[in-house]
């Protein structure tokens, strides 16, 4: 379903010139399987995330998701996607039940279709009594269950989910996880970036460990923790990242 | 471009601005709330203005009292009404009277005989009337009055004296009055206080005031020496006025309502653009938006249609409202002495309104574009609403100045945006349909080209991750000049070439004033080839070319010249000028039929052309008129500002743009129309061969001709048999036979289709935009599966 190769993503900067924020990453991952991408904050998880989502232009590289292309393609990659992440927040004036409708409607969907599809978001999701409640007036939680709801509304055959457990509380977290877990049971091909490793191993069937750009390791768990000769994974990533940083 | 989810983001972003108390303050409420308060400080400024009387201290008035040979001045302590336009004015004025000090000594009459024991005397009387003056200005001063009217001692004696003499002259005593002296009259002195605006207003109306007094006096001395009065006066003018009330006032209300409803178009598009952008930034909702499925451009559409229409309402709101409370208090101001507006005041005209808004529209699309582009730059809304004030600053002068008495519509007028359209709405409200009619075609084409830049500007804006993802830079010009020189691209970016095309124009306008400065008293071809070699070299390609070295990569590719053109493709280049050059001569009489040129701009021309022939040789004015241009404007038209252009990503815009700032830097505008045009067709053949040099040797071709045409009517006149060919439709001017320009333009397109199939090199913006284009609609439909409902159920 995704399929990375070679991706690189270089910015200039004012001080330091051309920057690497992201360096011939390449991966792939499969309808099923919630992918994970592990990194400290600057490894460049969220730059690969949103050249996933389109938002932004890889340098060089391709990156192709249910069989189109992200760069030449970018409208029909975002018909197959759901993108979840710290910076794609909801609307402040609008209610939880519009803005699910407004993104439904962009996607395409039919009255009919829509009004049963949300129906059964809003119950599922457990958003019944924020359904005619202000974004502005909306808890962290609230605007997390509204976000998914955007994002799947249309139900994409990829979800990519960038940090998105970031600033909610033990229970939401817990929904949210348990949410993704239900739609890779469902089929869904699921990218998860995240920096907590309880997450990764609670969910993640494949895990990618980045640092500065590049991919310092890539397999499953256990594949990992064999290669590595470490069964926390935690500590196999702090070994990954600190053995990096002494070569570099 | 899918229409659905435009209407859907419009219908959304619409909605989301009318529930923000903010934005609905200032479309709707302010407006309700901001003319009738206006309206209410003025009509408390008018009561305090009416209440405000000037005082004009009037010194030695009791002389003329007492003189009743003369016409009345003043009459119950006011001047005489008679003596006044409005009569009303006349109680406006408020007199205030006060005696010379000298006015009880008896007038002195100047004579030789005058005593010198009454020196003493004399002294004492001049230094009261000089305390007397210097208390008065003292008054003026501190605006305890507004004028001083200080009429010296003897003046009334004096008048009356003149008119004596006078009479007597009349009355056969000629030589009587032949030994009395000419009478001398002192002047009145009028003070007053140019720095206060009250001070001289007041001062104008006791000018007049006098004017008319003085008028009578000399009326009555004519009078008194039995010449008849019309001897100084032979003729009075008997004023008409052929334009209707309707006219009049069409003519007031198309310098107000254009002004007015540009301003708020562009504030009313302002501040929404700056929510729906940095707005939705700074509240991370772009993101969302983004990555959805709607395409940059539908986004754009809706936010701009949503700006459009709040452009629209904030300025027919603000025109209604002003209209009906400066109705209002103009009725009440009418009430009012000495203010006689009301009648002017009427609501316009219905055409008159109708053909504003239908320009309101272009322009409120033309700023609702520019400030979503302005916006979708802005990291925030603070930073936002900087950029108002560069708006308003560039769009000022252009409302302003066609306000100004004496700007009419012409060709270059037309051409400039926004004044364009200020002044056809005003040529329309004028009812000057026919005036209107014929510049209705370049300020259309124009404003919609600049609608459809500004609106691709927002678009390209909004493709920019850089724009979109812009984070804080430290503010340090020295690592910003370094970041330019030691990052640079292989071809210049965007902004380089924009920057190139107003560092071309802002060195031509200073080596413009420059030359003008030292042009000798009689210009030889030796100053005419160094004034074109600077304004070629220096202006044109000196700039691309620093440009090129210093701020791209691959200066050469920049300034396309690594490909080596083949022969053929040189040779298509020159037969393709010389196939347009036909159609290029008609186009430019079109044009100057179209849109004549100025006579004292014609005579300049053909100045300069009598000058080229004055040249040692032959073949040196080709030089300077042919292949010079073709390599400077060349290396920088075609070669850096196309190169930078074509980041754009559509090969078809950068070579229009290119064809514009190309058009541009040729001064006249009846040139600058024709070389545009030109100008498409060396960009196309830039892009497709690739290469400079077909460009120049077609630049260099046409010139060429084009210079060699204004020699052919000798030749005409020596071979007639010519004429089956070319024609001089016009003394000097010379036109192609139109079946040879048919013949012509059909080989030309031959050409162009066989430039067509040649592969051009496509730059990565225009291979990804391409690809993009190709994306099929057909798979937009709706991917949630049956099963997956089921499951999720």
């Amino acid at each position: 379903m995704i399929d990375v190769r070679s991706l690189t993503k270089a910015y200039s900067d004012l001080t330091r010139g051309e920057v690497l924020a992201l360096s011939q990453l390449t991966f792939s991952a499969k309808a099923g399987q919630v992918y994970g991408l592990l990194g400290p904050n600057g490894a460049g998880k969220t730059t690969a995330l949103r050249i996933l989502s389109t938002v932004l232009q890889p340098t060089s590289g391709t990156a192709i998701i249910g069989g189109f292309d992200c760069v030449t393609q970018p409208e029909m990659v975002r018909h197959q996607i759901g993108f979840i992440s710290a910076n794609t927040a909801v609307y402040d004036r609008m209610t939880a039940w519009e803005m699910v409708e407004y993104f439904g409607r962009l996607y395409g969907l039919d009255d009919d279709e829509l009004r049963e599809r949300m129906e059964l978001l809003f119950e599922r999701l457990q958003m019944q009594e924020i359904r005619d409640l202000l974004g502005a007036k909306m808890s962290t939680g609230m605007k997390q269950k509204v976000s998914i709801a955007r994002a799947i509304v249309h139900d994409p055959p990829v979800l990519i989910f960038d940090e998105a457990t970031t600033g909610l509380d033990v229970l939401v977290a817990r929904a949210l996880l348990d949410t993704v877990a239900e739609l890779r049971d469902q089929g869904k091909c699921i990218l998860f970036s995240t920096h907590i490793m309880r997450e990764a191993e609670r969910l993640c069937d494949r895990v990618a460990i980045m640092h500065r750009g590049h991919i310092l390791a890539e397999g499953t768990l256990d594949e990992l923790r064999d290669q590595h000769a470490e069964r926390d994974l935690e500590e196999l990533f702090f070994q990954l990242i600190r053995r990096e940083m002494v070569s570099t | 471009m899918n229409w659905r989810n435009i209407r859907l983001i419009y219908a959304r972003e619409i909605r989301d601005q009318l529930r923000d108390r903010r934005t609905l303050f200032m479309i709707a409420v302010l407006p309700m709330l901001l003319y009738p308060l206006l309206g209410m400080s003025v009509f408390q400024l008018s009561q305090f203005v009416r209440k405000s009387e000037p005082v004009i201290l009037i010194i030695g008035a009791e002389q003329l009292q007492a003189e009743h040979t003369l016409p009345p001045l003043f009459e119950n302590g006011k001047f005489a009404a008679n003596l006044m336009a409005d009569p009303k004015l006349a109680d406006w004025l408020h007199l205030e009277f006060a005696p010379n000090e000298n006015a009880a000594t008896p007038p002195s009459v100047p004579s030789a005989k005058k005593p010198h024991a009454h020196a003493s005397g004399g002294e004492d009387a001049e230094s009261a009337r000089d305390a007397v003056l210097i208390a008065a200005e003292e008054r003026l001063k501190t605006g305890d009055v507004q004028v001083v009217l200080h009429f010296p001692a003897d003046f009334g004696h004096r008048l009356r004296e003149l008119h004596a003499q006078i009479k007597a002259r009349a009355e056969g005593g000629h030589e009587q009055a032949a030994r009395l002296p000419p009478v001398d009259i002192p002047r009145p002195q009028l003070t007053s206080n140019s720095s206060k605006e009250k001070s001289a207003i007041a001062n104008m109306q006791v000018e007049q005031v006098l004017d008319a007094w003085r008028s009578q006096i000399g009326r009555e001395n004519l009078l008194a020496s039995e010449i008849p009065a019309n001897v100084v006066r032979p003729f009075d003018l008997q004023p008409h006025d052929i334009a209707e009330r309707r006219q009049q006032q069409a003519l007031m209300w198309s310098k107000i309502l254009p002004f007015v409803l540009i301003i708020w178009a562009l504030t009313g598009a302002f501040y929404p653009a700056v929510d729906l952008c940095a707005g939705e930034k700074e509240r991370g909702t772009l993101e969302t938006l983004l990555s959805s499925p709607a395409a940059r451009i539908e986004i754009v559409w809706g936010k701009l249609l949503t700006v459009m229409t709040f452009s629209t309402a904030t300025a027919l709101l603000n025109l209604a409202s002003l209209g009906m409370t400066a109705r209002y208090v103009m009725t009440q101001l009418s009430a009012m002495p000495r203010v006689d507006l009301a009648e002017g005041m009427q609501l316009p005209p219905i055409p008159s309104l109708l053909w504003l808004v239908a320009a309101l529209l272009p322009m409120s699309a033309f700023f609702s574009a520019l400030c979503l582009a302005c916006a979708a730059f802005a990291r925030s809304t603070k930073e936002g609403q900087y950029y108002l004030i560069p708006l308003f600053l560039v769009s000022m002068p252009l409302m302003m100045l066609p306000l100004q008495p004496g700007i009419e519509l012409n060709l270059g007028n037309s051409l400039v945006p926004i004044m364009g359209v200020v002044l056809l709405v005003m040529s329309l409200v004028q009812s000057n349909y026919a005036e209107a009619l014929r510049y209705f075609v370049p300020v259309c084409a124009v404003t919609l080209v600049c609608c459809h830049l500004a609106i691709r500007w927002a678009v390209y804006q909004f493709n920019q991750e850089s724009v979109l993802f812009r984070e804080s830079e430290r503010l340090d010009p020295k690592r910003w000049l370094v970041h330019l020189v030691r990052d640079r691209q292989d071809t210049p970016t965007l902004a380089q070439a924009f920057f190139c095309v107003t560092l071309i124009y802002v060195i031509q306008f200073f080596v413009q004033i420059a030359v003008s400065a030292h042009v000798p008293a009689v210009p030889d071809f030796r100053f005419l080839t160094l004034v074109l070699f600077i304004s070629q070299v220096v202006c044109i390609a000196l700039p691309a070319l620093l440009m090129a070295i210093i701020l791209t990569g691959r200066p050469r590719q920049s300034l396309l010249l690594v490909r080596v053109p083949r022969l053929i493709t040189c040779m298509v280049a020159v037969s393709l000028a010389v196939l347009l050059h036909p159609l290029g001569l008609q186009l430019a009489t079109w044009i100057r039929e179209l849109y004549p040129v100025q006579h004292e701009v014609q005579s300049d021309l053909e100045g300069f052309t009598q000058l080229l022939q004055t040249a040692p040789y032959a073949w040196l004015p080709y030089v300077i008129m042919a292949v010079l241009p073709a390599f400077c404007e060349e290396l920088a038209f075609r070669g850096f500002v196309l190169s930078g252009l074509r980041h754009i990503g559509s090969k078809w815009w950068a070579i229009g743009l290119s064809a514009v700032f190309f058009g541009m830097a040729h001064g006249l505008a009846q040139q600058s129309l024709a070389a545009a045009i030109v100008g498409l067709a060396i960009g196309y053949i830039a892009v497709q061969t690739g290469s400079i040099v077909p460009c120049m040797l077609f630049h260099m071709t046409y010139n060429g001709l084009m210079f060699a045409t204004q020699l052919w009517p000798q030749a005409l006149q020596q071979h007639p048999g010519l004429t089956n060919v070319v024609y001089e439709p016009s003394p000097g001017q010379i036109l192609y036979t139109w079946p040879l320009m048919l013949l012509c333009g059909g080989l030309a397109a031959v050409l162009f289709a066989w430039l067509k199939r040649l592969p051009y090199q496509a730059t990565r913006e225009e291979q990804i935009s391409d690809a993009r284009s190709r994306q099929s609609l057909q798979a937009f439909a709706p991917v949630a599966s049956e099963p997956a409902k089921s499951q999720l159920s």
